[in-house]
């Protein structure tokens, strides 16, 4: 599949772990966030997606949803319609970095697996992490209390 | 500076990050292989056991699958790998732990097709209820673990550093471990990384 015009492709951007990273200090002492790193070929990922999704639907005010796609280059555009298929019309993330520079400077215990997420509080420590898939109550348990960090702590 | 120190100051935290679900903790370096004698169905029809596909010069376990398309994408190096460990003296077995999709392509049979298709020339065995990736804290596919000769870990991680294209490899970690461990020097990066699938285990 040719890969599609880049006007068309307003929710992929690339990044690497260090812009990942800053985008989520960024969110400090503002909104928790949730940071998933997902792909095409994953099974787990997409089944766990729609709960992604229905997490930013509702608590969209109170957390920033990060997704970073760990596709194959080749499979961009696979990427692309899997995240329009999902009603994603804001900006995720497509990993433009080497795996094990990636892994390494996003969390050293995360081994590699997919997906992983990872959930950030208000004050900006991590409160959670987990790699393989989780169920929509998972998420949401964990990131009301990332929502819930007092930030003054 | 300062967003050089922010980024920092996040790092350090995501280094020391709270688990929801304990991820399970991968074998140390220089641990001896756990779970030796353990015998398991290999796709020969035959059982065996770790310390059985070892070699005078070690053993090297690489837990696959059938399904996931990291395994795939490398799996044009299996047989190379497979070369490089006999050359060497070192065994070779691949262990399938996806007992949660057994139904879903993972099954003997299916392991017996893709062994058949793709020329395997190394044991690949069903690890039921995924008791050795447990025992070695594996968590994806596919994910490397080479013993030496007393069967201590020596390295783990991945292959190689690029799963889409063996011919622009530029760092062979698990071939120039082998080499190095069997040579008798250190392994220069005994501990890799890579994307892969996570392992299904049962819930």
């Amino acid at each position: 599949m040719l890969p599609l015009a880049s006007i068309a492709q307003p929710v992929l951007e690339d990044a690497n772990a260090d812009q990942i990273l800053e985008l989520i200090e960024s969110q400090k002492g503002e909104k928790a966030v949730l940071l998933n790193v997902w792909a095409t070929w994953c099974g787990p990922c997409r089944e766990e997606f729609p709960y992604l999704m229905d997490l930013k639907k509702k608590y969209s005010d109170q957390f920033k949803l990060i997704l970073v796609s760990g596709d194959f280059k080749d499979a961009r555009s696979e990427a692309i319609d899997f995240l329009e298929e999902h009603g994603v019309d804001f900006t995720t993330y497509f990993k433009k970095e080497s795996d094990q520079s990636f892994i390494n400077k996003l969390s050293d215990n995360w081994t590699g697996a997919l997906p992983f997420t990872v959930i950030v509080g208000m004050n900006g420590e991590v409160t959670a992490q987990w790699e393989d898939k989780a169920d929509f109550s998972t998420f949401e348990k964990e990131l009301l209390k990332a929502i819930n960090q007092k930030t003054d702590q | 500076m300062k967003v050089l120190a922010k980024r920092i100051t996040l790092l350090i935290t995501l280094i020391f990050m709270v688990a929801v679900t304990a991820n399970a903790q991968e074998l140390k370096l220089g641990a001896a292989a756990p779970l030796t004698d353990l015998k398991m169905d290999d796709v020969s029809n035959r059982s065996i056991s770790l310390a059985e596909a070892a070699k005078g010069n070690g053993l090297l376990v690489i837990f696959s699958c059938n399904t996931c398309p990291w395994v795939a994408r490398w799996e044009d190096r299996y047989l190379d790998l497979a070369n490089i460990t006999s050359q060497n003296n070192v065994g070779m077995i691949a262990l399938n732990p996806n007992e949660r999709i057994r139904d879903r392509g993972e099954s003997m049979d299916d392991m017996k097709k893709r062994a058949e298709k793709k020329g395997y020339t190394f044991f690949y065995a069903l690890d039921k209820d995924h008791k050795v990736a447990d025992a070695f804290g594996a968590t994806r596919t596919p994910h490397i673990f080479l013993f030496d000769k007393d069967m201590k870990l020596v390295y783990r991680g991945a292959i190689d550093d690029n799963a889409n294209d063996a011919t622009k490899v530029k760092e062979y970690f698990l071939k120039d471990a082998i080499e190095a461990m069997v040579a008798g020097t250190a392994v220069v990066k005994p501990s890799t990384k890579s994307l892969g699938c996570t392992i299904k285990r049962t819930e």
